[in-house]
């Protein structure tokens, strides 16, 4: 571990002024995943200004009907929230299917979005990687990649983003309000996330010193019929292989909306537009849901050891889709 | 007859006595070696390879040596013995000289007042590696042209090929069934990473506490390293945090007693998790290559069979565990004509040593396959066609050898077979469905299946080895209480061999006041906590070891009494009797102590040619039956429930029995499901419990077991090893199972989602044998 200087916030301004004053200063949420890194060598910076304190930390109703979510609510406590767990049961399925509950109840809302790959490469400091030392190579490419991506990778990263959290916030639409040193900014959750491309070092659109506040969850009525699920190689504590998170409204046995997105497929949590596209109208049978998926897969591009999350995506989606429909009828 | 010699102490062979550590260990209380703490320590840390396989060019500690707080740097120069040490050949270097072979392999170690200062230090160490290409694939290092990794190996990369050759090798048969199976690499995860403490002696010498599996091996290889006399090198016992065959090969022994006797202080070295992966041995991934004959009934009339285990770097117990699986890898059958080939061989990859089942488990999970494979192509039923062809006492191995007590293995399957199936799955219970609490199944494609498994397993060691035990037993009278001390140097790792100890000193002196003094090197051998032996051998050494302090003290009771007195829960009494004296009358201040060694029945070497001989003394088995549940659409798999029946010839403590078996099915459904090194190109790439998975409590269901206590009359108190055989079949039967369910083949373990779901048609295969549906 290298030497660092530690700072508890004050408040955000100062924060955010600190942060991006100093190139090597990192912020820090409860430290679940960054000082991970700092032990394994991934992350260095020279300092960490606390954030976890800052008042961040309320579930409140936004005029619109939406809700917003304070940056350090911890895990455990938004998974419990009697609010989220009635209007958005999908947010409350994918915060329980992660980590542990040690974990959950430190981890803060905003680090679990900023958390990093758990790409064996970009956590071995021996070895090539992309997001970690740009232009060094991709030593996934060709190695160890059955966790990996599907869909929207490049050559020079194939790696997946890890949250569960984020996959549910993206198939819900949700915004995220950040702080930066010209003001205030809101980030639909879609754009805060980026495909590799040839800057895999770049995981979202922040720029340095850039503080994540809060996300706004849209009012969104449909997704009190919402889940999410998650294949894993155990039955806890794993990271996903794939998952979905899905909401359906569906009437007389037609889908009137929909909304899909999957984790453990790609660099960023994907929505799944095309699969949405063909439910639209379509009817709620198990026949749509796989040409929906398929329609949403034609585009995957698998890896030499990695073919298999093809049909597990596809069989998920259609089994969370059954799932969530059959509830629907009475 | 008084009332009072009726009343026997409790904890004997046979009760379930509590164990010294159990309340400590819940409670967070036990100090484990990693506890370890003198004043005045160093911590020392190694610098370890991050290549495979490269040569070394120079190394330079000059820079680590100027760092505040640093005492020592170190290399293989520094190395005062012989640079070599290794269970079975001394093939490997304490630190590397030349060259590296596999990715970790210690190349520096450095003692400084911090550990972060040692870390630091680390880094300020210039190796110059050119790196070569690592020969990762066991089959092509057998090949010949393949890079030789250790030139004074005669078999170039081959350690050991075991050739068994029995009736006629190319017998035909009707029906043959053929197959190629794969094993993953398994890590032992125990509890508590590789650590320990040395501390410099005034005699020149070192005291290293440490946690390890058999002290005298360790400290013979030690002295030989550091060039002193044994007598110089002095090994203490520290709390063990489970072992399964990780702790048999050194770690940081000789590094931790380098840096303390270059410092003259007590240095500490303690691995972390991540260390820890590349700190131990690994069970041998395999190449399993099986041809099963029979007749139209069912009758095995042979197997044929190749294995390949992947040694990894440097020999460790390689030898023997290719020994082991060709001994026992045509399983608890009888079968009259077997052809066995079985290569343990040097790669580029980790090196691979003991792990629990030891060569039986990769073995098992390849002929319990066949078995199953054989069933269907005959259409009968699985364990039908295991009791068909069940070995029984009496019954010759491949070998040669007859097996010479109890060998219930038909008794075993109809146990498992015969107990009553577990209900359906509760579908509101995301607990008890595939995927846990993931909600990932909500029951539908959800499909039950039913496997079997049964195993054998020889217990000690094998093969002609001097296998032994030292116990020294004392008896004296404290405050006017007969206590006897137990001193062995046998290693508790966790299984309970503390209290059993105990049990049987109680038992045969029918003392309730036993100690058993920290194991060390201040006694004889107790050899290794592995082969599932120490309860007969260690066991058998305490036993003697009492008989002796018995006949003792009745000798002296005789001349003090002037007439013959036996010893009878704890009293001396006449042989009408009645109680003549107590051990305190008879003893007063005098003090008897007796040292026993003790060996199980003679071994044998194999014949070279044709893998004939006694090999071993004893043998071991145990049946699984695993109820599956798997949503075949994802591939996930819910162990239901596991049924085991093993026979234990004694059940000397039944609650650390149970305790053998719940924990040795848990590994095998590891193993079975999602247990894992990957190794890419000679590196490992989950080296930590976040990547590398092993079971949680929602991933291990309840057990039913039946225990057997069938006596083997060679065995103290008849009693069986019991701490692999349960390993050794639960994988094979959890595999199964879900080929019940899936119609998949499944020829590699860990099974993973993928290899279920990824042909992946949403649906529903047609499961090979009776499903019973969940939904
Ligand atoms: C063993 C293990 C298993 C896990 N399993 C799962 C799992 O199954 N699913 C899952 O989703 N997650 C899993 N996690 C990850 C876990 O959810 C994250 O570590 C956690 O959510 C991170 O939150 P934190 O507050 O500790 O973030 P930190 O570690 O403090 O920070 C993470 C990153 O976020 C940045 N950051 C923190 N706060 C802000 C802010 N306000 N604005 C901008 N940037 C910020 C930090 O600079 C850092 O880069 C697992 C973690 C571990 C260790
Ligand atoms: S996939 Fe991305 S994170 Fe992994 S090695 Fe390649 S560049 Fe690095």
């Amino acid at each position: 571990m290298i030497p660092f200087d530690y700072q508890r916030a004050e408040d955000t301004r100062s924060a955010v002024a600190t942060v991006t004053a100093r190139p090597g200063a990192a912020f820090l949420g409860a430290g679940t995943n960054l000082v991970d890194h700092l032990k394994l060598g991934v992350a260095a910076p020279d300092l960490l200004v606390d954030v976890s304190h800052l008042p961040f930390d309320m579930i409140e109703p936004l005029a619109g009907g939406g809700v917003r979510i304070g940056a350090t609510v911890r895990n455990s406590d938004l998974a419990v929230d009697p609010v989220i767990r009635q209007r958005y049961p999908m947010v409350s399925a994918a915060l329980l299917s992660g980590a542990s509950g040690q974990l959950r109840n430190v981890a803060t809302t905003a680090g679990n979005l900023m958390q990093r790959t758990r790409c064996p490469y970009f956590q071995d400091v021996t070895t090539p990687c992309n997001k970690r030392r740009p232009g060094s190579g991709c030593s996934a490419l060709e190695g160890y990649h059955r966790d990996h991506a599907i869909l929207g990778a490049s050559r020079h990263c194939v790696a997946v983003h890890p949250s569960d959290l984020a996959v549910a916030l993206t198939a819900l639409g949700a915004v995220v309000q950040v702080e930066g040193v010209k003001g205030a900014r809101s980030i639909p959750i879609i754009d805060l996330y980026r495909l590799p491309d040839d800057a895999p070092q770049h995981d979202t659109v922040l720029e340095h010193g850039e503080l994540i506040t809060a996300v706004d969850l849209p009012a969104l009525p449909m997704a009190t019929r919402s889940t999410y699920r998650k294949v894993r190689d155990r039955a806890s504590y794993a990271f996903a292989l794939v998952s979905v998170a899905a909401a359906v409204d569906v009437e007389r046995g037609t889908v009137r909306d929909v909304r899909v997105a999957l984790g453990g497929v790609a660099h960023k949590p994907w929505r799944a537009r095309r699969a949405e596209e063909a439910l639209r109208g379509a009817p709620a049978t198990d026949d749509a849901f796989r040409a929906a998926a398929e329609a949403e897969l034609a585009g995957a591009r698998p890896l030499r050891d990695n073919a298999f999350k093809v049909p597990m995506a596809r069989n998920t989606i259609v089994a969370t889709l059954r799932e969530l429909t059959r509830r629907e009828e009475p | 007859m008084s009332t009072a010699t009726r009343e026997t102490v409790a904890g004997r062979v046979g009760d379930s006595a509590v164990r010294p550590d159990a309340a400590l260990k819940v409670r967070g209380e036990f100090a484990y070696s990693s506890d370890l703490f003198a004043d005045d320590m160093l911590w020392g840390a190694t610098l370890r390879s991050p290549h495979p396989h490269a040569r070394i060019r120079s190394i330079d500690v000059t820079a680590a040596l100027t760092l505040p707080g640093v005492y020592a740097a170190l290399t293989h120069a520094d190395v005062p013995g012989e640079n070599r040490y290794g269970l079975d050949h001394r093939d490997q270097p304490v630190l590397a000289e030349d060259v590296v072979r596999y990715q970790g392999e210690p190349v520096a170690v450095v003692a400084a007042d911090h550990p972060e200062t040692a870390r630091r230090a680390l880094d300020r160490i210039a190796v110059d590696y050119q790196v070569l290409d690592p020969v990762v694939d066991a089959e092509l290092a057998m090949a010949e042209g393949a890079p030789v990794l250790h030139p004074e190996c005669p078999g170039g990369n081959v350690l050991r090929h075991v050739r068994i050759r029995r009736g006629d090798p190319e017998a035909t048969a009707e029906v043959v069934v053929t197959g190629e199976y794969r094993v993953g690499m398994q890590d032992q995860a125990f509890l508590g990473p590789e650590s320990g403490l040395a501390v410099p002696a005034e005699d020149g010498g070192v005291d290293l506490h440490v946690a390890t599996q058999w002290l005298h091996v360790d400290q013979s290889q030690v002295a030989h390293a550091l060039g002193l006399p044994p007598e110089k090198v002095r090994l203490t016992l520290a709390g063990v945090g489970g072992a399964f065959g990780a702790r048999e090969d050194l770690s940081m022994q000789v590094h931790a007693c380098l840096l303390a006797l270059r410092t003259r202080r007590p240095v500490k070295m303690v691995y972390g998790r991540e260390e820890s992966f590349f700190g131990h041995v690994h069970r041998h991934p395999a190449l399993l290559r099986y041809e099963h004959g029979a007749d139209r009934h069912g009758r095995l009339v042979s197997v044929r069979a190749e294995i390949v285990l992947d040694g990894g770097a440097y020999a460790s117990s390689t030898p023997a565990v290719v020994a082991n699986a060709a001994t026992l890898g045509i399983g608890p059958y009888q079968v009259p004509n077997v052809r066995m080939d079985c290569w343990g061989v040097y790669t580029n990859n980790p090196p691979c040593g003991a792990m629990r089942g030891f060569g039986a488990v990769q073995a098992c999970f390849a002929y319990e396959s066949q078995m199953d494979k054989l069933a269907e192509r005959l259409g009968m039923d699985p364990v039908e066609l295991r009791i068909r062809n069940a070995m029984r006492e009496g019954s010759t191995m491949p070998t040669g050898q007859v097996v010479d007590s109890a060998a219930p293995v038909a008794e075993l399957l109809r146990r498992v077979r015969d107990k009553p199936l577990p209900p359906p799955a509760d579908p509101t219970d995301p607990r008890d469905l595939p995927g846990g609490v993931a909600n990932t199944t909500r029951g539908d494609g959800v499909v039950r299946g039913v496997g079997y498994g049964v195993g054998i397993k020889n217990v000690a060691f094998s093969e002609g080895f001097d296998d032994y035990s030292t116990a020294r037993v004392r008896l004296e009278v404290l405050g006017g209480e007969p206590v006897v001390s137990v001193h062995t140097a046998a290693v508790e790792v966790g299984q309970g061999l503390v209290t059993v100890q105990q049990q049987i000193a109680r038992t045969e002196l029918g003392i309730a006041r036993v100690t058993v003094l920290p194991a060390d090197t201040g006694v004889g051998s107790a050899g290794s906590s592995s082969a599932s032996r120490q309860s007969y051998v260690t066991g058998g050494a305490v036993k003697a070891a009492c008989e002796r302090v018995r006949d003792t003290l009745c000798a002296l009771a005789a001349t003090r009494l002037g007439r013959e007195v036996g010893l009878v829960d704890g009293k001396l009494v006449t042989a009408d009797g009645a109680v003549a004296a107590s051990i305190a009358d008879v003893l007063g201040d005098e003090v008897i102590e007796r040292t026993v060694e003790w060996r199980h029945r003679p071994t044998f070497p194999l014949d070279p040619l044709t893998g004939q001989g006694n090999a071993h003394t004893q043998y071991a088995f145990a049946a699984h039956r695993a109820v599956v549940d798997v949503d075949v659409e994802l591939g996930l798999v819910k162990v239901v429930e596991l049924a085991c029946a093993q026979d234990v010839g004694r059940a000397i403590n039944p609650q650390a029995v149970l305790g053998q078996i719940h924990g040795g099915s848990a590994q095998g459904l590891g193993l079975a499901v999602m247990e894992e090194i990957q190794v890419v190109d000679g590196t490992v790439r989950n080296p930590s419990f976040t990547d590398y998975l092993i079971p949680t409590i929602v991933d291990m269901p309840p057990m039913v077991v039946d225990v057997l206590e069938l006596a083997d009359p060679h065995a103290p108190y008849g009693l069986r090893g019991v701490g692999e055989p349960p390993t050794i079949s639960s994988t094979p039967a959890i595999v199964a199972a879900i080929r019940a369910a899936t119609g998949r083949a499944l020829t590699r373990v860990p099974v993973r989602p993928d290899d279920i779901a990824l042909a992946g048609s949403a649906s529903r295969p047609v499961p090979s044998r009776p499903e019973v549906p969940c939904d």
